[in-house]
Formats: C-alpha cells, sequence, structure tokens
C-alpha cells in the first residue's frame, strides 16, 4: 500500500484490485465532463469526486426546485432558499467532500454551439441529461473525438444504461435510431421516478467511468442494461452484434447530423410576448388525447382540440401544436423555456 | 407454451394495463400481429408505417432482432419477446 498521504482517503478504493494504487494515480489525472446534473447527475457527481477523479466538469442549466429533494442528492432546503443553480450548489457541497479535485460547475444549455468546448479536454462524457436531444448531441462529440461516453436514463421504476466506445461498441443511435418524438418518451415530470432505480443506473454508470479512466476497457458493459425495481427485472440486451451491423449515420458514415443542426430543435423568444416558441426540425405528431392523459395526472388545467393543447404549469402558458412546436408564455428565456419544454412535453 | 411478450410501462395503458400477455406466432411479426389484434391501440405505439419505430426496439429473448431476421426472426415455444423503447428521464 502506498505511502503516499494524499492517498489515503481513497485506501479502500485502491485495495479493490480492480484499481490499486496505480490506478488511483490514473483517476487523479483524469477529467470527466459530466452532462446535467440532475437525479443521475449528482449521484454520479457525488461518486466521481469522492473517488478522487482530479478534475470534474459538472454542466447544467437548471435550478433547484423542492420536487428535486427526494431523488437529487447533493441538493437541500438551504440551497433553494439561496436560489442557487444546481451546478454551482453541486460544486459547492462537494468541494467540502473532497478539496483536493477540481470541480467546476458550468452553468449552461448544452448545445452543439458549445458541447464541443465542453467536451474536448474530458477523458470521458456521463450522461445526467433528461433529453435525447442533448444525448445525441453527447453521442456525435463522442464519435466525432472518439472519446468513450456513457448512457443512462432513468423514470419511474426503470432505467437503462449502456457504455459506449467510438468504433468498438455500438453508439447510441445504432441502438436507438432516432429520438422519441415529443412527447412519446415521458418525463419525470408526467411519470414520475423512484429515487432507487436513478441510484442504479447512475452507479452503474460510474463505475464504467472507473473502468475506462483507469485504461480497462476489456472490462466495460457491452451489453443494454434494463432494470426495473418495481417489477424485479434485470435484462442484459446483447447489443455489441450490431456494430457495422445497421448503417448507422453517426458512427459509420460520420454523419454529425445533431452537431450540424440538422436535426434538434429551434428556439425563438417572440419579441413583446414575453414568450418562447420551440420547434423542431424533425417534426412530430403528437398524441394529444394521451399528452393531456398524463398532464391532468399532475393537476393541472388541460384542454384539447386537433390543432393545438394548452395546459399551465409552473405558471406558465403552453400551446402545443401536433407537429411538437410550442410556445411557453411568461417567459423570454430560451434557456428556461427549454427546460420547461424538457419537463412537461419531453424530447 | 407460447411466446411471452412483455409490455413496457409507457404502452400499458393501451394492453389493459398488463405487464406481459403469452401469445402465439411463428415469427416475431406474426407475434406482434397477434398483440395489435388483441390490443388494437398498442399498435401505434410500436409501429409507423409498417415499420418498428426508431426508438423503439424489439429484443428476442434478449437479442436484437436487427441483427437476428427483423421481424421475421422465427420464433419458438417458450421464447420472450420484449418490446424497449428507449428511456429519457434523467
Amino acid at each position: 500500500m502506498s505511502q503516499d498521504p494524499t492517498l489515503e482517503r481513497y485506501s479502500r478504493q485502491m485495495r479493490f484490485g480492480g484499481i490499486m494504487e496505480k490506478g488511483q494515480r490514473k483517476l487523479l489525472a483524469s477529467r470527466v465532463t459530466l452532462c446535467g446534473c440532475g437525479a443521475l447527475g449528482t449521484v454520479m457527481a457525488n461518486a466521481l469526486v469522492r473517488a478522487g477523479i482530479g478534475f470534474v466538469r459538472i454542466v447544467d442549466r437548471d435550478f433547484i426546485e423542492s420536487h428535486n429533494l427526494q431523488r437529487q442528492v447533493l441538493f437541500d432546503e438551504a440551497d433553494i432558499a439561496a436560489n442557487l443553480p444546481k451546478a454551482e450548489a453541486a460544486a459547492r457541497k462537494l468541494r467540502v467532500v473532497n478539496s483536493s479535485v477540481t470541480v467546476e460547475p458550468v452553468v449552461t444549455d448544452i448545445d452543439r454551439t458549445n458541447i464541443l468546448e465542453l467536451s474536448k479536454d474530458a477523458d470521458v462524457i456521463l450522461d445526467g441529461t433528461d433529453n435525447f436531444e442533448i444525448r445525441y448531441l453527447i453521442n456525435d462529440v463522442s464519435v466525432k473525438l472518439g472519446k468513450p461516453w456513457v448512457y443512462g436514463g432513468s423514470i419511474g421504476g426503470h432505467g437503462q444504461t449502456m457504455t459506449i466506445i467510438p468504433g468498438q461498441t455500438p453508439c447510441l443511435r445504432c441502438v436507438f435510431e432516432a429520438a422519441p418524438a415529443p412527447g412519446e418518451a415521458g418525463t419525470c415530470e408526467t411519470a414520475g421516478v423512484l429515487a432507487p432505480i436513478v441510484s442504479i443506473i447512475a452507479s452503474f454508470q460510474v463505475a464504467e467511468c472507473l473502468k475506462l479512466l483507469t485504461g480497462q476497457p476489456e472490462t466495460i458493459n457491452r451489453e443494454l442494461v434494463y432494470i426495473d425495481v418495481w417489477e424485479n427485472i434485470t435484462r442484459r440486451i446483447k447489443i455489441a452484434p450490431l456494430l457495422g451491423k445497421v448503417d448507422c449515420p453517426c458512427c459509420q458514415r460520420k454523419k454529425f447530423e445533431w452537431l450540424e443542426g440538422e436535426m434538434g430543435s429551434q428556439t425563438t423568444s417572440l419579441c413583446g410576448r414575453n414568450a418562447v416558441q420551440i420547434s423542431h426540425r424533425c417534426a412530430a405528431k403528437l398524441n394529444f388525447e394521451e399528452m393531456a392523459s398524463h398532464l391532468k395526472q399532475m393537476g393541472g388545467e388541460v384542454s384539447f382540440n386537433r390543432f393545438m393543447l394548452k395546459f399551465t404549469a409552473e405558471g406558465h402558458e403552453f400551446t402545443v401544436f401536433p407537429d411538437g412546436r410550442a410556445i411557453i408564455k411568461g417567459t423570454n428565456d430560451i434557456d428556461k423555456a427549454r427546460v420547461l419544454y424538457a419537463k412537461y412535453i419531453g424530447h | 407454451m407460447p411466446i411471452k411478450v412483455h409490455i413496457p410501462q409507457a404502452m400499458r395503458q393501451h394492453a389493459d394495463g398488463q405487464a406481459s400477455v403469452d401469445l402465439a406466432g411463428a415469427n416475431v411479426k406474426e407475434v406482434l400481429d397477434a398483440l395489435g389484434q388483441k390490443f388494437p391501440n398498442i399498435v401505434g405505439r410500436i409501429f409507423d408505417n409498417g415499420q418498428v419505430r426508431r426508438f423503439v426496439n424489439i429484443y428476442l429473448n434478449d437479442e436484437d432482432i436487427r441483427y437476428l431476421n427483423h421481424l421475421e426472426s422465427a420464433t419458438k415455444d417458450g421464447d420472450v419477446l420484449s418490446i424497449i423503447p428507449a428511456v429519457a428521464g434523467g
């Protein structure tokens, strides 16, 4: 065991044969970009900093609300009272936990204009986001830069995770060829989510990250892991044969459609109307009946006809059109509107 | 012994709330057709113009049908067919 006193705090982790002092030194010299610091993100950030990852960049666009506290483990009531952004609140907590590593909070909306900059110095990118638009952006950047990333998603009592090493494993677009249309995948706001499944999926993601950062890609999980803690289901889906078998635009043809702006959403602040419009390049065909039933479960006022659906949430009036376009009233802040869209409509 | 089809949470409202059903069929398409006959409203959640929707995957005994024989992949008694859509939340 090392005589280096700075490593003492990691002694139990170093006793584990998969890490040891050699691996710990690699972790301390590693850089991770964590995209999203909500439920999955807080669990991952906590584990990464405690494990001694030398540099952890936490990127998140959102503020903390009381309904986050049930599962977003780094936040508390004082953070809400202080109106702190999630990335900043997480960094403050984690610097107290481990002052010997660098935690860099970045309060921003990840989009195609900044994701390269946020990712280019990272050894691994971790997915703590709540929407597929950013996940496909991460996937594009990962393949373009040849950097591994770990996908994770959870909703209700179930979740999924898979690890992507460009060229060695299928990428996200090999496995899920397209993003669910707005309103079709459900969100944690509309379908709810249990903290235990979040912790399990995020912990899987961190374990994968440790394997990658310590230079042991041969040990990674090469399957799509699906877990449902409520129905007691664990599935390991064999996805490795998809590599090269599907004509993937991203990892086979190197077409980075999300990064280049051919896919994704467009947002416009509607001048003088205190409203933001969000539209998608890839038109959806929303099922208003289904959306309304989810939204009503949240106790909101919802009405729709075949042309539009209207509802109110968090003091904002949403007008949603069948192609997924939405006008969100009560704000001119594009980032806030995107947060609201991801929460209540999903994409 | 029939083929067990697992229905994801997000689609159960179109399947009388059931988590799984036992159905018969010689290949994946026949089994999913049988599912559609039993629960007509689920068809649009799985298929778009006869193709499996691009964010929904079909797994036969935990193998992706895209590297088997797609919807023509042969099924036999005791097989498990899982419909798994992408999970967005985080």
